[in-house]
């Protein structure tokens, strides 16, 4: 494992994520549209979203949460349009800080200010331990980046993550736990885990329905941090409608007792391009 | 989160029965499995697809099959969580996956992860009058408190009746919640002491039933998604539910849904629904 976080090569960088945090408790965060990013309709993937989701919902709660410091229990994520080209706007904000608890609401915006869609994440805070990031050096006021100037994805967003697909009709894929995607705290990252889930299922809706379907919605809950891998998706399809496919995806870490380390539920529809 | 602590209630927390109206209207009974004694509780409610539940699209509404979830979940992670503490609910996310219903319906819950500070519960609706075809599927996030006089004391395995039998004519959910539309986006209804759960708050149930008017209010079809995060108590009333149309694919319109205690002049609820269009069914 690296012992620099976030290694030169790494999914935040590569990503070109670049931020922006307010004073009022929100934050804002910007993703280039990329080709390696997209789906097989051409737009981008829910799970690159959620990653960017993940990565300024995660340093808001635990700006709110300071001096606690913050696990990830559950996020999710809801598509109305597609982001093809230029680039996507997450716009954060504390819906609530508590003394257990912290929520977070991001809207997603491309171009021109269409609204993508809406994603929430909710956090669990603990008390702060030695190691922690102390994440108020890191949000300082005005426009900051995790990229290099070489930063950039060098191949399609599931083949830098390793994806294996082991069965696609049963959406069974195998992913190493790399330097690449890993967190702070060793573990595959939460928005990369999301990707993970997003791949599962739309392998799984494709063949239950024959028909190229996209993830449009993720509902994830973290219930242990995947560390060791490599980890296996588990998908139970739940229903099959009119352009929709709704389906129950678990990660598993093989290399940790085969713990069940995420539960999700997805839904995948005909493709959002075009919508209004 | 509902922090409701300190709890503002002069209700005694000893009696199963305490703040249950919620789980009467929906007829839920339930009982804990007994499971080895290192295992982690398992709840298993069951309830009737009942007509005053039933919506326009002639199911029941998704905010009785959430309160159901809500109910059954909650024990659930409550029974995980003693004997230290109790739980109150913080979020829950629950996909419908089919809208005709006929019941009894049959609520397992099962803890999925449980810490010092939480407990996630596994919730499926099935429905035992469809060959068991699964309804709902979902996940409720309970944090653990400790009420003011201390977690409920009950005989294990729990047992929950239903309660005393409902009284005809029983009013549909609008009428039980006394919900009325403000204008085309909003929904207000008051806080009736009947509603309130065992903290003295506005049950979760209410909340979820409430969102899902208000969404079919908006968009005009059959809640089938809802992710929902209580944010703080509802504790004066009235209640307010403001909608806003994202967009429409597929599956239906997706809303988010903002809940106000206007008395308390605060924001109490996150909701974000996903709303799809069905076919009216003809009246009985």
């Amino acid at each position: 494992m690296a012992t620099v976080y976030p290694p030169d090569r790494h999914l935040l960088r590569d990503l070109r994520l670049s931020f922006e945090h307010g004073g009022d408790r929100t934050s804002r965060a910007w993703m280039p549209v990329a080709p390696e990013l997209f789906a097989t309709d051409g737009a981008v993937r829910a799970g690159a979203l959620a990653t960017l989701v993940d990565v300024i919902g995660g340093g808001l709660a635990a700006a709110a949460a300071h001096p606690g410091w913050i696990a990830t229990a559950d996020l999710t994520l809801h598509l109305v349009r597609a982001a093809t080209a230029g680039s996507v706007q997450a716009r954060a904000r504390v819906v609530h800080s508590g003394r257990t608890t912290v929520v977070i609401e991001v809207g997603l915006f491309g171009d021109a200010d269409v609204e993508l869609g809406i994603a929430t994440m909710s956090f669990a805070v603990l008390p702060r331990r030695d190691g922690n990031p102390d994440i108020s050096t890191g949000m300082a006021a005005g426009p900051s980046t995790m990229a290099l100037e070489s930063s950039r994805m060098h191949a399609p967003l599931l083949d830098e993550l390793g994806v294996h697909t082991l069965d696609a009709e049963r959406g069974e894929l195998e992913v190493p736990v790399s330097d690449w995607s890993r967190n702070s705290f060793g573990a595959m990252q939460g928005g990369a885990v999301a990707t993970i889930v997003d791949a599962a299922a739309e392998a799984v809706a494709q063949a239950a329905t024959g028909v190229a379907l996209t993830v449009t919605d993720i509902q994830l809950t973290y219930l242990a941090l995947a560390r060791v891998g490599p980890l296996r998706t588990r998908v139970d399809v739940l229903g099959v409608g009119p352009g929709a496919v709704t389906a129950r995806v678990e990660l598993v870490d093989t290399g940790a007792d085969a713990r069940v380390t995420t539960v999700g539920r997805v839904v995948a529809t005909s493709t959002l391009r075009g919508s209004r | 989160m509902t922090d409701p602590s300190p709890v503002e209630t002069d209700r005694d927390y000893s009696g199963p029965e305490t703040g249950r109206e919620v789980s009467r209207y929906v007829q839920v009974e339930l009982h804990e499995v007994e499971t080895p004694e290192r295992e982690s509780p398992r709840v298993v409610g069951h309830a009737p697809a009942s007509r005053h539940l039933r919506g326009p699209g002639g199911g029941v509404r998704g905010g009785a099959l959430l309160t159901m979830l809500d109910n059954v979940g909650g024990l659930c992670g409550g029974l995980a969580a003693l004997p230290d503490g109790w739980v109150v609910s913080t979020n829950l996310s629950a996909r419908t996956l089919r809208l005709e219903h006929v019941g009894p319906f049959r609520i397992d819950a099962r803890v999925l992860r449980q810490g010092r500070a939480s407990v996630v519960t596994a919730v499926e609706i099935r429905d035992e009058g469809a060959a068991d075809a699964l309804v709902v599927d979902g996940v409720l996030t309970s944090a653990i408190l400790v009420p003011e006089n201390g977690p409920p004391r009950w005989a294990r395995p729990l047992v929950l009746g239903p309660g005393e039998p409902l009284t005809e004519p029983v009013p549909g959910i609008p009428d039980w919640l006394a919900a009325r539309a403000i204008d085309d986006t909003t929904m207000e209804m008051p806080l009736a002491e009947s509603l309130r759960n065992p903290w003295g708050i506005l049950h979760g149930g209410a909340v979820a039933s409430l969102i899902d008017l208000t969404a079919e209010h908006v968009a005009g079809g059959v809640t089938t998604d809802v992710v929902l995060h209580f944010l703080a108590p509802n504790r004066t009333g009235p209640v307010r539910a403001v909608a806003r149309d994202l967009g429409s694919r597929a599956d239906g319109t997706v809303v988010r849904i903002e809940v106000r205690d206007e008395g308390a002049d605060r924001v109490t609820a996150l909701a974000i629904a996903t709303s799809a269009p069905v076919r009216v069914a003809p009246s009985r």
